[in-house]
């Protein structure tokens, strides 16, 4: 399944967990334990994106202009592409 | 003699609950060897024999990532637990069962308490208990351990394997390939005397686990093979297949487990996001349809804020002044603050509070966008188009943020890796507008374009996005060259806003704002009244006062742009402090000259829509407020940069604001 998952998000346009869960038949949880996995293993990297509880917004009335639940973005390392490639 | 039983278990999977369950206060804390993780051991007797259960830290996997993984592993390993009881939930078999594997490879003895069937059983999932024993080739025992129940089977079990060794150890295959090296390098590792299991040994050493790799470079007897030496190159050279191809095996056994042995309630495939998202994201309609989303919020704020609310607010500031002032001359005040309270506090504060409503309705539409999710996909959409004009995707993310506000907005550039990437980011973030400018569009739009808000404030965002685009490219040109690297973005699912959230944050906002109103853009205009008042002898408010000496120096560089009045070149300069003390400034200039005018009345006698407009414009794209300056300065690591921001966005802005006035001249336009 973790090659596939790979695989899957190389060719993908964007990172949907619900989306992934249906390609590859499994459900939500496995495919976040699956992403999990490859981070673990160096195959992928995920970036949390900014949270913007950690920012000294304090009250500001702009606040609901920053995001809540943060972007998160994924990128293959070259550990990842390596494999890829074979 | 006493016998000793290792318990394993996934975090939170119940393991410390049936520990202390089976133990009661025969415990004894203690430390592992040469590290910091706790060790907790404890005692169970039954009929006369005594146990000692050991209690190993919780962990997902037995790789060698961290001190609980391999605390675990060495104690299973080489410790000689008699048996290892492995706490599965239930609620999660498919999770759990990835360390069961790992066990199961390392050959120990284990027994499944697989717990929490009680929550499992709320949940409607149920596991054939009976057919994962035997596929795992070992006892399973439904437990919970919070209500001990099942305590006594769980142990007699223990109790059973530890008595009669269980047949038919079941062995994971890891394909052809990998499983005829694994029996290449058994060989060898047999005769490597090593303390560990040869058979696990093989597939660590295949996996790439660096404490394993580690033991065996260090085994004389092996390294002085040739033959071993050929290997183990080979091994290095293919590693990082083999990894995942081994860790993907471990997966597909349990995935094939868990097929066969659980029943979940069948959980909704999520097509209804995937749809929306087949339309929402898609490579031609996604920007429209972003566009057209982003228009329909402009106009709802102008009808919901403007037309239903927008009147209330006046009148409620035009009824608060006066009483004010009756108050304060009833009181006998100077005239001096008879003065601040009229021009300062309800000409400047006030006019800035007037458009309260349209913000919060305005603030409230974008946090619903947000709270919906649909605000990654804008992200993800502008991401395609930002890496078309070769920028990297995730600037804008900051961009996004700073239409709230450009401080934070900055900020959000530290998720770029790149310098180059960052600085782009920085630098093309003052463009968008932030929330602080609104109350400035609002002016001119009410004054001008009443019929036409939403189009209006809709074309100004869109104007510094393109603006953003463009230097983006040129610094990317330019200053900063280099590889752009590629992300990909993650989309949550969508969301129902809950009514509860919605109201937080107009409150939020509401509260904010009046909070802001209080203290920055107090202080801004208290400091401008000052100004606009001294020295004493000259008409106050007018061109002689300090304020207007100022204004009158910088307003011709105005000129070209059709708003060369002292007024608005000192409203421009104030909103350096912060920005909404532009229209504050204005309001309290005009309205200690024409004793209590209306703002938008003022405004309409002193600017054409022609040089509104390009007011508009150079409010949109000028030097950012000092808050943000500071942020750019802080998180560039330079002062120059700071600099370099503030003066080339005053030049774009000034260039744009006189193109627009000029081009529009020519054209016919006033
Ligand atoms: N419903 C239910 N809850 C349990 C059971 N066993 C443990 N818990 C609860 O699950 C949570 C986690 O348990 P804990 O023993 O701390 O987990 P550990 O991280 O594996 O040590 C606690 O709130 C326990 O009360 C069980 O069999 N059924």
């Amino acid at each position: 399944m973790l090659k596939e998952l790979l695989v899957e998000i190389d060719q993908a346009d964007y990172v949907s967990k619900e989306r992934l869960a249906v390609t590859l038949g499994q459900s939500v949880s496995r495919i976040e334990d699956g992403l999990a996995e490859l981070v673990r293993l160096g195959y992928l990297s995920q970036d949390n994106g900014l949270n913007c509880a950690d920012l000294p917004c304090g009250k500001c009335p702009y606040v609901s202009m920053c995001h809540r639940d943060p972007l998160k973005t994924w990128e293959i390392t070259d550990k990842g592409q390596r494999v890829l490639a074979r | 003699m006493s016998y000793t039983i290792a318990l394993v278990g996934n975090p939170n999977s119940g393991k410390t609950t049936l520990f202390n369950a089976l133990t009661g206060s025969n415990q004894h804390v203690g430390n592992w060897p040469g590290v910091t993780v706790e060790r907790k051991e404890g005692q169970v007797q039954r009929g006369n024999q005594l146990y000692t259960i050991v209690d190993l830290p919780g962990t997902y996997s037995l790789g060698a990532l961290s001190e609980d993984e391999v605390v675990a592993r060495e104690f299973i390993l080489t410790g000689h637990p008699d048996v290892v009881i492995n706490v599965v939930d239930a609620t999660n078999v498919e999770r759990n069962l990835y360390l069961t594997t790992q066990l199961l490879e390392m050959g120990a003895k284990v027994v499944v308490a697989l717990n929490m069937v009680d929550e499992a059983e709320d949940r409607q999932i149920s596991v054939d208990e009976k057919a994962l024993a035997q596929r795992l080739g070992a006892p399973v025992v439904p437990t919970v351990a919070s209500r001990r129940k099942g305590l006594d089977q769980l142990m007699q079990a223990a109790a059973d394997v530890i008595e009669r060794p269980l047949n038919g150890v079941v062995r994971l295959s890891y394909g052809e390939s990998i499983d005829a090296k694994l029996a290449e390098l058994q060989e060898f590792l047999v005769k490597g005397d090593l303390t560990y299991p040869p058979g696990w040994l093989g597939v660590k050493l295949l996996e790439g686990d660096t404490y394993v790799r580690k033991i065996v470079r260090e085994n004389a007897s092996l390294q002085s093979s040739e033959e071993f030496g050929r290997l183990w190159d080979e091994i290095a050279a293919q590693e990082d297949d083999w990894q995942l191809e081994i860790v993907d095996r471990r997966y597909q056994f349990v995935s094939a487990i868990t097929k066969d042995v659980v029943q979940r309630p069948g959980t909704a495939v999520q097509t209804a996001t995937d749809q929306l998202d087949r339309v929402l994201t898609h490579r031609y309609l996604g920007l429209p349809i972003f566009a057209a989303i982003m228009f329909v919020v402009f106009q709802l704020t102008f009808a919901v804020g403007q037309d239903l609310l927008g009147d209330l607010m006046a009148t409620g500031m035009g009824a608060f002044g006066s009483i004010l002032e009756r108050v304060l001359v009833n009181a006998g005040a100077p005239d001096w603050l008879i003065g601040f309270a009229g021009s300062g506090i309800i000409g400047g504060v006030g006019a800035v509070l007037e458009f309260i409503p349209l913000i919060v309705i305005l603030y409230l539409l974008m946090g619903l966008l947000e709270d919906s999710g649909y605000m990654a996909r804008a992200a993800y959409v502008m991401d395609n188009i930002m890496r078309a004009v070769g920028l990297q995707g995730k600037t804008f993310v900051s961009m996004i943020v700073g239409f709230g506000c450009n401080v934070p907005g900055v900020m959000a550039t530290r998720t770029l890796e790149s310098r180059k990437d960052r600085m782009i980011a920085v630098l093309i973030n003052p463009f968008m507008s932030c929330g602080a400018k609104i109350p400035i569009y609002l002016v001119f739009i009410a004054a001008f374009f009443p019929s036409y808000g939403g189009l209006v404030l809709f074309s100004v965002y869109v104007l510094g996005i393109l603006i953003a685009f463009l230097m983006g490219k040129v610094f990317s040109k330019t200053l900063f060259k280099g590889e752009t690297s590629h992300f990909i973005m993650e989309l949550p699912p969508y969301r129902l806003p809950t009514v509860g959230n919605v109201l937080r944050n107009m409150w939020d906002n509401v509260s904010g704002f009046l909070a802001r109103a209080g203290t920055t853009i107090f202080a801004v205009v208290s400091l401008l009244w000052v100004l606009a008042v001294l020295p004493g002898g000259v008409e106050p408010y007018g061109p002689e006062s300090i304020l207007g000496r100022i204004g009158l120096v910088i307003a011709p560089i105005f000129g070209p742009a059709g708003f060369g009045n002292w007024q608005a070149a000192v409203g421009l300069f104030s909103g350096i402090a912060a920005k909404e003390a532009v229209v504050a400034t204005l309001g309290m200039v005009y309205a200690g000259v024409e004793g209590g005018a209306e703002l938008v009345g003022v405004i309409r006698e002193v600017f054409t829509p022609l040089s509104a407009a390009s007011f508009m414009v150079m409010t949109l794209l000028y030097t950012p407020c000092a808050a943000t300056l500071g942020t750019i300065r802080k998180e560039t690591g330079s002062a120059k940069w700071a600099l370099f921001s503030a003066l080339y966005t005053f030049a774009i802005a000034w260039v744009m604001a006189v193109l627009i006035f000029q081009i529009g001249r020519l054209f016919g336009l006033s």
